[in-house]
């Protein structure tokens, strides 16, 4: 039943739409919420409470309390006081078994209290310890507010937007709209975010709503929720107008279905033209409490007692009721019958943004609340919550009555018997007894219990509240879907330019840092196999590649690195092994000599950009004459490597390509095919080869023509998987995999690498020179299976019964038609030939220590 | 049961401060508050202060996202950490206050081939030393936690995950007034709002320490601070190889229990549980940066979400309700510092990263009978401030930068 129309009302009663409750269709207008829609159609229990499950109604009636949760769409915890009613919902009333009329589990209301007091899990259920998991299933099965469908998949777009303003207002009402037009006047861009809006503003500035601010951030950082779209506001003076929030009162029966603050009267009448009760009674601290009495006779309600709290507190308040809902109100030595109880105390202003923004919170005595001070600069606070607000009495910590509960927070149906016995347990300090009855940490976020907690606090504590302190402002400032926060998810993931190319051939891709990259394109140990006996080729384009010249080149790479490189000759390559400060193995590659000051640097594919910030970052402290540039998205490589491989290289460009020309570990620049690309010859598998660098664009051309060239050649491309395997043949390290975050370039068997003798210090020099005094501890060797088992990577080597060693590698090689690895293993075991115990699948299994490369030892096929 | 009817005090109120204690506790977390009570229940040491600047559980305690595991990658550590484990399976019972341990089950998952192998050694490790962890492919994630998206087209394909069944979540607090009411009942003082300003010295011994209360004189101070622990060793003129870094966290609106296991991924930088109480507790990595400002961030949120969500679709709608930070303090191998300091009467437990909570009850035993024995228990002696000097780290880390 409506009322008349309302001079303000928010419905249009030409736009009729249904949606459903519990499965039966519910009427509502447009401009209807939710919550107005189902309290017209006579609906007055909204929810069951946390914890007792005690029936619970519209309480505040603007989306702060925890009163009206229900299931929207499949959404749960969806506050319908403000959720605006759409054609076609599906609403469904959560945390009942049962219906919300009759919830079985109510039980622990009318027989669990004095076994469910503050904290009864702390107390009760520790043995037997073997029942417990029992116990906790079935606690788990009543916790929890709504529901989820578990099997659900993400259905919602959200977009975020950057925007920058001169000035951001957040809250509309009167104060908001004020300060926006006087910013406005000054020539000044303004943004205006309110969670309701709906008046249309005018031109001076921009209105968002509906929309709230997540909270205020480093930086001044506003994120908005705007429904579908996250707005990210940076601006250069924000405007703090969030008015304040109305106070319950504390007194038995204060949770009863029919109990409301004014906003909610305000609200139902003025908005929606819904008639808030019949017979009602007004107790409030303001006078914007006690207006609602005009607005209850408007409506046509009948007003049987207003009590002003600044006249007088009554002794006693307690609200009687059956089945959970309003039926009389005794206030002092009356008893008025009644279905409707406005009861407020003083409007507290919320201040949690100011709070968050860096202002002091301190409780104002006088008045009896919170109140921000000390602002910080370039924000502002205007209207209520900056204190600007009518005279209001401070109303009693709590109202005795002879029966029924007192609630504090009614999210978590803390009562105040819950926080006297907390006290008296000796949680006696705010942040404690919050913890401990979880006050404050429900849905609404401490914004109906905060205050009331803290006054009642100090009474107990006999003390102020100014002494107790408040507690931590926590963002969010309202509860935010993670599907707004986490936006349309882009992550980054590269690609190399030659992409396309292994997905036509039916690549078996796979993840490699950012990268995909092809494992193989159907058989690795055939593809490995081919490089040794013909021709591969492999797309190397995720190599991490710098460029870093300047007179100082030369110098600067000699101090990051323990290798020489001053001495290299022009195009020559050398092996490099990056180390940490503390001398630990942190990356690996190659460092070419284009000229004098010029070195052209490979990394690994994923510490690319570790690499590149770490010079970056060494050449900032070191202030040398150099630069670095990153080339690694713009050249893209490929590794033709095998015994015929000259042969190709020889039919795709002009220069010399004979051993004498291009030796192992010469760097040059040539056209290859008619691209500029440089030449560098290295052997990381283990047989003739050659690395092309080359601008990307060219990626897709040069692979395509070198697969055509080399067709009567037999060449073939590989993967990631062979290339593994074939460098484990040559016991190439593969860093992050042979190596962890202990491991040094001495014990990894690189010793040939630290040049402890150069001139210069270098990175990490004192940590090597320090392994090299006290010796080694561990080494990292290669092994062969004994008999064809191929070891776990990550498996243990074990003598007595305890570890000595780790596998790191482990391959069945084709070529050489043995499982060979790599593994670090205490010093003493790292002998040629010594025995190793290894555990596979729970065995024991031997395997014999290699301290030589497996497959062509002394490199004879690299220098071919 | 007889403790639901009768109000009982946890601990008495806190009263002044002597002028001496044969051990002052700076920190009234979860160590600092385990020592003192493992101190006095096992060794009979009850002449004890707890100082705590702020409330008790006050820092990492009442912060850190309540995961209980064993499943470390060194047999230092896991060792370590399964002796930890064992004692938090008693603990509740022998302190007589229920900790909520639930021992849900622990997922590492692992997103590429190599974190498979690292999966495989800590797998490998663990059971050599008798704890519960496999490795358990991408069948096995999906019988575990079907909930789990196990898609494809994600950026993170799921490969597998270790295992670890005893692994769980506790209640951080229930630990810490259990801890603190066993220490109070056995004579230790708790002086909570009580800041440590200064650390007394005289001949390289640590003699006693300023507090906003006065001074205090102590045979023996430990230092239990985490985040602080840097400060707190400058006083004691020991440098410490510690950074201290932030790491954030949040809850959800209390949602029907669905996820049954703590569900871990280094590589998305986020760990997921659901609590008792059907919030589910989702935390980050550390912040790569340096700093003793507790400020909570908003892009932690978001990547926070979109990792979450890339995991767990199903929470779309699921709401944040409350975000808060913690203090880490970080050293350089991931291995805690634990026992003696080059100033004598000056212990430290610190350089706990991320894992400090899980290890409350065996470092306080341990620390209690360093001091009652004056001799380091084999069991921490790798922890050894001293390692810094001989070169010999546990690493916890298994590639440099990548952690676990």
């Amino acid at each position: 039943m409506r009322l008349p129309p309302q001079p303000n009302e928010r419905i249009d009663r030409s736009a009729e739409l249904t949606f459903s409750f519990e499965g039966k269709a519910v009427s509502a207008f447009a401009g209807d919420t939710i919550g107005s829609a189902l309290y017209a159609g006579g609906r007055r229990i909204f929810s069951r409470s946390f914890k007792y499950h005690r029936p619970r109604g519209l309480l505040c009636c603007s989306g702060g309390c925890a009163n009206c949760l229900m299931e929207v769409d499949g959404v749960p915890n969806v506050r319908v006081c403000v959720e605006p009613a759409r054609a076609g919902a599906q609403v469904r009333a959560q945390n009942v078994r049962g219906s919300l009329e009759r919830d079985l589990l109510s039980v622990v209301d009318k027989i669990g209290g004095p076994f469910t007091p503050v904290g009864f899990y702390y107390r009760t259920m520790i043995r037997p310890r073997r029942l417990w998991p029992y116990y906790e299933r079935f606690l788990r099965s009543v916790a929890g507010l709504g529901r989820l469908d578990k099997h659900a998949r993400r259905t919602n777009r959200y977009d975020v937007e950057h925007r920058h303003v001169d000035v951001l207002v957040v809250g509309g009402g009167y104060a908001g709209v004020e300060a926006a037009r006087r910013h406005a006047r000054a020539g000044r861009r303004v943004v205006v975010v309110d969670e309701r809006g709906g008046d249309n503003p005018g031109s001076d500035f921009e209105l968002v709503a509906p929309a709230r601010a997540i909270g205020i951030y480093e930086g001044g950082l506003v994120p908005v929720d705007a429904g579908g779209i996250l707005y990210r506001f940076r601006a250069d003076h924000i405007v703090l107008a969030t008015g304040t929030i109305e106070q319950p009162l504390l007194f038995p029966g204060n949770d009863l279905v029919g109990v409301v603050l004014p906003e909610a009267v305000r609200r139902l009448v003025e908005d929606w033209a819904l008639k808030p009760g019949e017979r009602a009674v007004v107790i409030a601290a303001d006078d914007r409490g006690l207006d609602t009495t005009d607005v209850l006779e408007r409506a046509g309600a009948v007003v049987v007692a207003a009590i002003d709290l600044r006249d007088a507190q009554p002794t006693r308040i307690e609200a009687k009721g059956r089945r959970g809902r309003l039926r009389s109100v005794v206030v002092g030595d009356r008893e008025f019958a009644c279905d409707l109880l406005v009861a407020s105390g003083t409007p507290q202003p919320a201040y949690s943004l100011l709070a968050q923004a860096g202002a002091r919170v301190e409780y104002d005595r006088r008045r009896g609340i919170f109140l921000p001070t000390e602002l910080p600069a370039n924000v502002e606070a205007v209207g209520s919550v900056a204190g600007e607000l009518g005279s209001a009495a401070i109303p009693a910590a709590s109202f005795d009555g002879h029966k029924g509960r007192c609630f504090v927070c009614l999210c978590e149906d803390v009562t105040e018997k819950d926080v006297k016995r907390a006290i008296a347990e000796g949680f006696d300090s705010i942040e404690l007894a919050k913890r401990y009855t979880t006050v404050t940490m429900g849905p609404c976020q401490g914004r109906l219990c905060h205050l009331a907690s803290i006054r009642l606090f100090a009474r107990e504590q006999e003390t102020g509240p100014d002494s107790i302190g408040t507690t931590t402002a926590r963002p969010p400032w309202a509860p935010v879907s993670l599907g707004l926060l986490a936006g349309r998810g882009h992550e980054p993931a590269k690609r190399t330019s030659i992409h396309h190319r292994h997905e036509e051939a039916g690549a078996t891709m796979m993840w490699t840092g950012a990268w995909r990259r092809p494992h193989s394109y159907g058989d690795p140990a055939a593809e490995a196999r081919h490089v040794h006996e013909a021709v591969g080729l492999i797309d190397v384009s995720t190599l991490g590649k710098l460029l870093v010249q300047g007179p100082e080149a030369a110098p600067f790479l000699e101090m990051l690195y323990p290798n020489r490189f001053g001495d290299m000759k022009t195009g020559r390559i050398r092996y490099g092994v990056l180390e940490t400060d503390a001398g630990r193995i942190m990356d690996d590659g190659t460092i070419g000599r284009l000229s004098d000051d010029q070195y052209y640097v490979t990394t690994t594919s994923t510490g690319a950009d570790t690499v590149i910030e770490w010079f970056e970052w060494w050449n900032a402290v070191w202030g040398m004459d150099v630069e670095i540039v990153n080339l690694t998205g713009a050249l893209a490589a490929v590794n033709i490597a095998g015994p015929r491989a000259r042969e190709l290289l020889a039919r795709v460009t002009d220069i010399d390509v004979s051993n004498e020309s291009i030796a192992y570990l010469d760097a040059k620049e040539a056209l290859v095919a008619g691209v500029p690309s440089l030449l560098l010859r290295i052997g990381f598998v283990g047989e003739l080869g050659y690395e092309l660098h080359f601008p990307s664009p060219y990626g897709e051309y040069l692979w395509d023509t070198l697969l055509e060239r080399g067709a009567d050649l037999d060449i073939r491309p590989f993967g990631l998987e062979p290339q593994r395997i074939l460098r484990l043949e040559k016991m190439h390290i593969l860093v992050g995999q042979d190596t962890d975050s202990e491991s040094n370039v001495l014990e990894a068997g690189m010793p040939w690498i630290a040049k402890l003798d150069k001139e210069n210090d270098f990175v990490g020099k004192w940590a090597l020179e320090h392994v090299r005094e006290r010796g080694f501890r561990e080494q990292l060797v290669g092994f062969e299976m004994d008999n064809g088992v191929v070891p776990a990577e990550g498996g243990q080597i074990v003598a007595d019964g305890s570890a000595v060693g780790r596998v790191t590698s482990a391959r069945l090689s084709p070529q050489l038609g043995r499982v060979i690895g790599m593994a670090w293993v205490r010093s003493d075991l790292a002998s040629e030939d010594g025995e190793l115990r290894l555990k596979v699948n729970g065995n024991l299994e031997t395997a014999r220590v290699r301290l030589k490369p497996f497959f062509d030892p002394d490199g004879e096929r690299l220098r071919s | 049961m007889k403790g639901l009817f009768r109000v009982e005090r946890m601990w008495r109120p806190r009263g002044e401060l002597k002028r001496r204690y044969d051990v002052v506790i700076v920190g009234g977390g979860s160590h600092g508050l385990a020592t003192a009570y493992y101190l006095a229940k096992n060794h009979g040491i009850t002449d004890v202060a707890v100082l705590e600047q702020s409330y008790l559980g006050s820092g990492a305690a009442g912060r850190n996202t309540t995961i209980i595991r064993a499943n470390y990658r060194t047999p230092e550590g896991a060792q370590f950490y399964r002796r930890s484990l064992e004692l938090y399976e008693g603990l509740g019972a022998e302190l007589d206050f229920n900790l909520l341990f639930s021992q849900q089950g622990h997922l590492t998952l692992a997103h590429s081939d190599r974190a498979m192998i690292t999966m495989a050694e800590r797998a490998e490790v663990n059971q050599l030393l008798g704890i519960d962890s496999r490795l358990v492919d991408r069948d096995g994630v999906a019988r575990l936690c079907p909930e789990l998206n196990l898609a494809d087209e994600v950026t993170w394909p799921i490969m597998g995950a270790l295992y670890h069944p005893p692994g769980g979540i506790i209640r951080h607090d229930a630990v810490v007034w259990g801890l603190a009411r066993g220490a109070d009942r056995r004579g230790v003082e708790l002086h909570p709002y009580t800041e440590v300003t200064g650390i007394e010295r005289s001949n390289g011994r640590v003699t006693g320490v300023r507090t906003t209360r006065g001074e205090v004189e102590a045979g023996t101070v430990i230092s239990a601070t985490a985040g602080w622990s840097t400060l707190i060793g400058d006083m004691a003129g020991v440098a410490l190889p510690i950074t201290t870094h932030i790491l954030q966290a949040f809850v959800t609106e209390p949602l029907k229990p669905f996820l049954d296991v703590v569900i871990v991924s280094s590589q998305m930088h986020v760990y997921i549980s659901q609590t008792d109480r059907g919030e589910f507790l989702i935390g980050a990595e550390i912040e790569p940066y340096t700093t003793y400002r507790g400020t909570s961030t908003f892009p932690f949120l978001e990547y926070s979400a979109r990792h979450t969500l890339e995991l767990f679709p199903q929470l779309e709608s699921a709401k944040v309700l409350r975000q808060w930070t913690g203090l880490c303090d970080i050293s350089p191998d991931y291995s805690p510092i634990l026992g003696v300091t080059e100033a004598d009467g000056f212990l430290v437990s610190c350089g706990w990263g991320t894992y400090g909570f899980k290890a409350a009850p065996i470092v306080g035993t341990t620390l209690a009978e360093l001091v009652a024995t004056g001799k380091t228990p084999d069991l921490i002696s790798p922890f050894a401030l001293e390692r810094f000097y001989r070169d010999s780290l546990v690493s916890e880390l298994a590639a440099a930068a990548v952690s676990h």
